[in-house]
């Protein structure tokens, strides 16, 4: 038997056959696993398989199988196809786990699908269609005017920001336009610990949820776009809270395949991205941070993919929360790089609401059983979809950043 | 006389009723196809329409596995929680004629669930309940999805005890060299090898007592569950759970497994040592094995120690060993560790005395690790054969008379090369001074089909050269059941093929797969 390239029509997927064909079918992505002296770790991990369960939605084995189907012409498209592909939230949890040569390629070989899947007549969700067909316009994939991005900062604030700083805060689509209590607590907190910092009046979408859909043609001038903004405001860096834009501004835009995509955008150099947690932790580490008040509270912290499994930053949020006075970090029994996903990503949440929310519902009854009363994290996208399974499932839990837990209580020494 | 006529009756009905088959197969092919509404309405019913999917996108990770078996696309996927739900689908399979083949993983070895003939894949993934742990009398009950994963972790937390006293921690089973998520069920009914190999024997030994649903939807209880909710035993009955047991899911559906579970011995060791030729490394294992006081002793040739193997074939330096053995030992304290240390030295330099061409060799300390901490999805993700880009994996997986190893494996050698693949080979001993595995992994390309033949032709070429031998293949795929059948007792296939067609007349559960049926 063997699975010969012949359909060369579908170009973006056939630069990766190479790769793809690496994939030998032996399942380990699909299951959550680790066993040494010191682990002994055991779950499911794929949220998409978790939900439909058969081999096609689980872990990386299906969809390399399906990629294979299409490539050499023993698979047609459908809207089957499209609903396998669309229903993953590319969390990376079967890249983790996977331990043959297509690992690097795996959620590269995701999204070459979906970009494949665009140009076929099959049925993309409704909801990713519907934003990706304004955001052209509106630059932010929540159908919201772009001229409003900046609501959320107080004109107190805004008019004290500099022209020119060493950081831009990089907002993001989420916290302007929904969680914008995420946003205004960021640049409250950046002015306490006295970051040389600016907001950016004409920020895009970072083009996330554009290249997670495979929307490579659309992503194009978002990149370039956001790349010209440092220069702008005689910055060095970009702040992000979101960990979304933290993955696509310090992988898509500056790594060569697999990790991110100069091949299509060219590289953005020079240029420093860091996540508000790890300027946080950098300040901690330095004694620059002074603790006013407490949170006296049991908390257990959820790693956002984009932050976590796509970033490997996982030591930073838990470093800064033990820092502050009062609070007693919980660990989910899926943490780190086997954490367990929000739901939102991949297009899911626009795409598929009912199923978004169930997954989330899952991990917030994962966080109720360690018994913390508070939910953190450090993705305004996951503190959505979070505090919707939250209200949905009358949790006891209180969901909040960790932003908001430090701006109140922190001072620059 | 005898056997030529039961050879010729045999074949003659083999002809006939692959003919029938056949006819019947093209006719009613379109009434079973995985568009037919009326049997994915009936599938729907039975489990949910959420557990049953007739969609190309949703059928085609179960047409193939790693290995070179031909692709071949189920009709329909589905997957039952319950036992009932079991013998439902098998009833209306019955009634409509329509294969259903067993599948949790396919991370077998030789397309095993690839669907000859279409029909139902049943994947009892769902059906992933760890129903008990004894930690006194030492055995677990699982349902047919749990994985390695799963099981490991939850036996690693369970403690031997009795009367809630504990002796000591952790239990564990035999962890083979395979992915986690391969389903340890799956696994232990096929002769599936594990880590305590040389200690207690092949997994199959392991086992305790069954429940299975017949191809005919009833429910039977094998061994001492059959007459208590205690499942440590199927003996001192008779051995029906033979009926089930390597038979590649062609008998029945086992939904429920007793296994043997073993105390985690607190201290482990391995030893490793070199040696010229494959005669040198058979006398040191065959020796060492003599004093059981081993949990498993492997040898690889060269092109198996590589990482990756080499692909295409390419010469072995020739100042390095042909093969490189490591043994598992353990124990309950650091004395018995040391007293088996001193065994296996002591082996060693007997060897040496006697002219055996051993090479003092320390494996790296990963390679170490990769032995005692199973199960482990580094040593079982298959990574070490990959690199060679394209994906295919596949083996001749034997048993065989240790005394062949080396005559085998000099044939081997010829015929690989000839193929131009890697000879990388694997001796292990199995419980004593019986049989062992011999195998040769063999990566190949899968976006090649002179590739892919070439691995097909070189397999079935050493598996026909290693029957007369005593050689046996285990999870055979179908070429290497051919050649099997082609040499068996003639007896032996009458009564394979009675006892098959007894158990499931309609010949549904995962025809083809014997040669015969």
């Amino acid at each position: 038997m063997a699975l010969e390239l012949k359909n060369t029509s579908l170009k973006e997927l056939a630069k990766l056959y190479d790769y793809i064909s690496m994939c030998t079918h032996c399942g380990n992505c699909k299951y959550g696993y680790e066993w040494g002296k010191t682990a002994n770790f055991a779950a499911m991990l794929c949220v998409q398989g978790d939900k439909y369960h058969f081999d096609s939605y689980r872990g990386s084995r299906g969809k390399s199988a399906i990629a294979k189907g299409l490539l050499s012409n023993k698979l047609q498209w459908s809207d089957a196809v499209s609903h396998v592909l669309f229903t993953c939230t590319g969390c990376g949890a079967c890249q983790q786990m996977c331990e043959t040569d297509i690992k690097p390629y795996i959620l590269r070989m995701f999204e070459a699908l979906r970009y494949e899947a665009w140009k076929q007549n099959v049925a993309i969700p409704e909801g990713i269609k519907k934003w990706s067909s304004t955001i052209g316009v509106n630059r932010n994939p929540y159908l919201e005017k772009h001229e409003n991005r900046l609501d959320w900062l107080p004109s107190s604030i805004r008019s004290s920001l500099p022209k020119k700083a060493e950081y831009i805060y990089f907002a993001g689509c989420t916290a302007s336009y929904r969680q914008k209590n995420v946003a205004l607590a960021t640049v409250k907190l950046l002015q306490k610990l006295k970051v040389d910092f600016t907001v950016s009046e004409d920020e895009w979408c970072c083009a996330s949820p554009l290249l997670r859909t495979g929307q490579y043609d659309l992503a194009k001038e978002f990149v370039e776009h956001n790349k010209s903004l440092p220069d702008k405001y005689g910055a060095s860096g970009f702040i992000t809270t979101c960990a979304g834009c933290y993955r696509t501004l310090s992988r898509d835009y500056k790594m060569d395949p697999p990790e991110g995509y100069t091949d299509k955008f060219g590289k953005m150099e020079g240029v420093k991205v860091i996540h508000t947690i790890q300027l946080i932790e950098e300040m901690l580490n330095k004694g620059e941070i002074e603790f006013t008040g407490s949170f006296n509270n049991t908390v257990t912290y959820h790693d956002p993919c984009h932050l976590g499994r796509h970033a490997e930053v996982y030591e930073a949020p838990r470093n800064v929360l033990k820092a502050i006075p009062g609070v007693n970090l919980v660990e989910m029994y899926r943490n780190r790089k086997f954490s367990y996903c929000c739901g939102a990503g991949g297009g899911v949440r626009g795409g598929f609401a009912d199923y978004s929310l169930e997954t989330s519902a899952k991990r917030v009854r994962e966080a109720e059983s360690t018994g913390a009363s508070v939910l953190t994290s450090t993705c305004p996208f996951c503190w959505r979809n979070l505090t919707d399974a939250i209200e949905m499932t009358k949790s006891p839990l209180k969901m909040v950043d960790i932003v908001e837990i430090l701006e109140p209580i922190v001072k620059r020494k | 006389m005898e056997k030529i006529l039961l050879n010729f009756e045999r074949g003659t009905t083999q002809i006939l009723y692959m003919s029938v088959r056949y006819l019947i197969l093209k006719f009613e092919g379109e009434k079973l196809a995985r568009g037919n509404k009326e049997i994915l309405a009936k599938l729907e019913q039975i489990v949910g329409q959420e557990y049953v999917s007739n969609e190309e996108a949703n059928l085609i990770p179960y047409s193939w596995d790693l290995t070179w078996a031909e692709p071949r696309m189920p009709d329909y996927v589905v997957m039952p929680k319950t036992v009932t739900e079991i013998q439902r689908i098998l009833r209306l399979a019955n009634h409509q004629k329509i294969p259903v083949i067993p599948y949790v993983n396919a991370t077998n070895i030789g397309g095993l669930c690839v669907p000859e003939e279409g029909g139902i894949i049943m994947d009892l993934k769902r059906m992933d309940q760890i129903i008990k742990i004894d930690p006194e009398t030492c055995y677990a009950v699982i349902e047919p999805g749990v994985s390695h994963a799963q099981l490991s972790a939850a036996l690693k937390a369970t403690n031997p005890q009795w009367e809630g006293v504990e002796f000591s921690k952790g239990f564990e089973f035999g962890w083979g060299v395979h992915p986690a998520s391969a389903s340890v069920l799956a696994m232990a009914i096929n002769h599936g090898i594990g880590h305590l190999n040389g200690r207690l024997g092949i997994n199959s030994q392991l086992l305790s007592s069954m429940e299975v649903v017949l191809p005919t939807a009833e429910v039977v209880k094998i061994g001492s569950c059959a007459y208590s909710d205690s499942w440590h035993s199927f003996l001192p009955l008779p051995r029906m759970d033979g009926l089930f047991t390597g038979w590649m899911g062609t008998t029945g559906i086992v939904t429920k497994l007793g296994l043997w579970i073993f105390p985690i011995r607190p201290y482990r060791d391995v030893l490793t040592i070199a040696a010229a030729s494959a005669k040198d490394i058979t006398k040191y294992m065959v020796h060492w094995r003599h004093y059981s006081l081993c949990d498993e002793v492997t040898a690889v040739s060269w092109w198996l120690a590589q990482i990756p193997i080499t692909f295409p074939y390419k010469d072995k330096p020739k100042d390095a060993p042909e093969f490189f053995s490591y043994t598992v030992i353990s124990g309950w304290t650091e004395e018995e560790l040391e007293y088996k240390r001193k065994m296996w030295k002591k082996v060693v330099q007997e060897e040496k005395a006697r002219g055996t061409q051993l090479i003092d060799f320390e494996y790296p300390e990963e390679a170490k690790r990769g032995r005692t901490e199973l199960p482990s999805r580094i040593v079982g993700s298959t990574k070490n054969y990959s690199k060679s880009c394209g994906g295919g994996l596949a083996w001749p997986g034997t048993f065989a008379p240790c005394k062949s190893w080396p005559i085998l494996y000099e044939k081997w050698k010829e015929i690989y090369i000839r193929h131009g693949l890697s000879p990388a080979t694997r001796f292990t001993d199995y419980q004593g001074a019986h049989y062992g595995m011999l195998r040769c992994m063999t990566p190949f390309d899968k976006r090649k089909p002179e590739s892919v033949k070439a691995a097909r032709d070189a397999m079935v070429e050493c598996v026909r050269a290693g029957i007369p031998l005593g050689m046996l293949p285990y999870k055979p795929p179908v070429e290497y059941m051919n050649e099997l059948n082609a040499a068996a007792d003639a007896g032996y296939v009458y009564l394979m093929t009675k006892i098959k067609d007894m158990l499931d007349p309609n010949n549904i559960m995962n025809p083809g797969k014997l040669g015969v049926r």
